[in-house]
């Protein structure tokens, strides 16, 4: 083992940042690695929902059991966010974000990708892609501006000079700025981590990783969480307004 | 394309490894050892954990559908009870209803019957009191006539007598006195 490390010119481990395996589809160059593992994380949940619904029992169990207690926590969760009585029809944009990005993260930290190889870059959870989570971002902009224009029509953009103009310019940034730190927080998070792992599995390759790969699987959810949560609020804002429906709770 | 951008900035940073690399590397390459000891305690723990969690979801849902079952029943034979006491107070309702009905038709008979005779009875007093009234009066009557025609005689009795007519009147008493003697 040491004369493996002592060899200068053998690859232990190696990084690959910024190498994508592209795909020409028309003009476009799309990362495939991504889509390979999107594919793969949507296989894994409509198979799970398949295997939870195929049977359904009165007392569940086993998988349906399972997948049950998901949507309770996701419906939780847009409760929570949203309030009992605008929740319901939230739940699924929001569970699928949830479930999406949590089964994304841990399928980048959990399974070992890299014994896949690739032409060209390598597989990793779709959440390290900026691209991935800035589509996820936008998603819950178009969300939430659904949300209100639905909710009060044009009256939606009093709620931009709401307390007072004077704070319109940040009322408009913060449609700039919503997307923005809900993708980067999502990308910085996942790739850190990745990177992270990556550099201590090059230094050492055994063992030592292993509480930063925990800790990892802990951020991964956390992160999946706050997104949702976020998702979450910020439809909620947009459906209540800023300042003026207080006296609905 | 700045995502792009930023990525390609990260790129130049990234350590670029060879190409070629053989299975037995990739091992330790592909960090399988790790992953397959985080999987293995993630399994280990999650599944005391997650099968708690679940275990402790289903017997709540045994317990709620059991309690839901328990209260069904109940209701059930609450519902039968009651039905079957609406039942019995229905049947009451008709006995009821027959006897009242027995009872007005007899009221009404006794009734038109007391009615018949008390008309009877105030026709028979009626006819009566008009008997009575009309000896009253033909009583009444007779007596004014013979009041009357008592007055006529003593008011024409003075220019009528004469001392002889008296005379001869008291002489015819006395003739009647004494034959009579």
């Amino acid at each position: 083992m040491l004369s493996f490390i002592a060899t200068p010119d053998f690859p232990l481990a190696s990084l690959e940042v910024g190498q994508h395996f592209y795909w020409e589809i028309g003009n476009l160059k799309v990362h495939g690695q991504v889509f390979l593992v999107s594919w793969f994380v949507i296989a894994l949940l409509v198979i799970a929902s398949i295997l939870a619904t195929r049977n359904i029992q009165r007392i569940p169990s086993g998988m349906q059991n399972f997948m049950e207690y998901a949507l309770d926590f996701v419906r939780d969760l847009a409760k929570n966010q949203l309030g009992e009585k605008e929740y319901r029809p939230w739940v699924p944009f929001i569970g699928t974000l949830f479930l999406f990005i949590f089964v994304s993260n841990w399928s980048g930290a959990l399974i070992p990708w890299k014994l896949i190889k690739l032409p060209e870059g390598e597989l990793a959870a779709p959440t390290n892609d900026i691209n991935t989570t800035v589509a996820l971002a936008l998603l819950v902009s178009l969300a939430y501006f659904y949300a209100g224009f639905s909710r009060k029509g044009l009256g939606y953009f009093a709620k931009y000079v709401q307390p007072t103009p004077i704070l319109l310019p940040i009322a408009i940034l913060e449609d700039f700025t919503k997307p923005l730190s809900l993708s980067f927080r999502l990308f910085g998070n996942i790739l850190a981590d990745e990177l992270v792992v990556g550099v201590l599995v090059l230094l050492v390759p055994l063992f030592v990783p292993l509480p930063v790969m925990l800790l990892g699987l802990f951020t991964s959810a956390i992160q999946a969480l706050v997104f949702a949560t976020l998702a979450g609020a910020y439809i909620h804002e947009a459906l209540e307004g800023h300042g003026d429906e207080n006296e609905e709770h | 394309m700045s995502m792009l951008g930023i990525g390609w900035l990260i790129a130049e940073a990234a350590v670029e490894a060879p190409e070629e690399g053989g299975f037995a590397a990739s091992i330790l390459e592909s960090n399988l050892v790790n992953l397959l000891i985080v999987i293995g305690l993630l399994v280990y723990f999650g599944r005391g954990f997650l099968g708690k969690i679940l275990s402790e979801r289903r017997s709540d849902i045994e317990a709620a559908l059991k309690d839901a079952e328990d209260r069904r029943q109940k209701a059930a034979a609450a519902l039968a009870g009651e039905q079957q006491k609406l039942a019995q107070a229905q049947q009451e309702a008709v006995r009821i209803r027959s006897g009242a009905e027995a009872r007005a038709v007899a009221v009404t008979a006794s009734l038109l019957a007391d009615a018949e005779v008390e008309v009877q009875r105030m026709r028979e007093g009626l006819s009566q009191d008009l008997n009575a009234e009309r000896d009253r009066a033909i009583a009444d009557l007779r007596q004014r006539v013979s009041t009357l025609a008592l007055q006529k005689a003593e008011s024409e009795l003075p220019s009528r007598m004469t001392d002889e007519l008296q005379t001869n009147m008291i002489n015819h008493s006395i003739a009647m006195i004494g034959g009579a003697s």
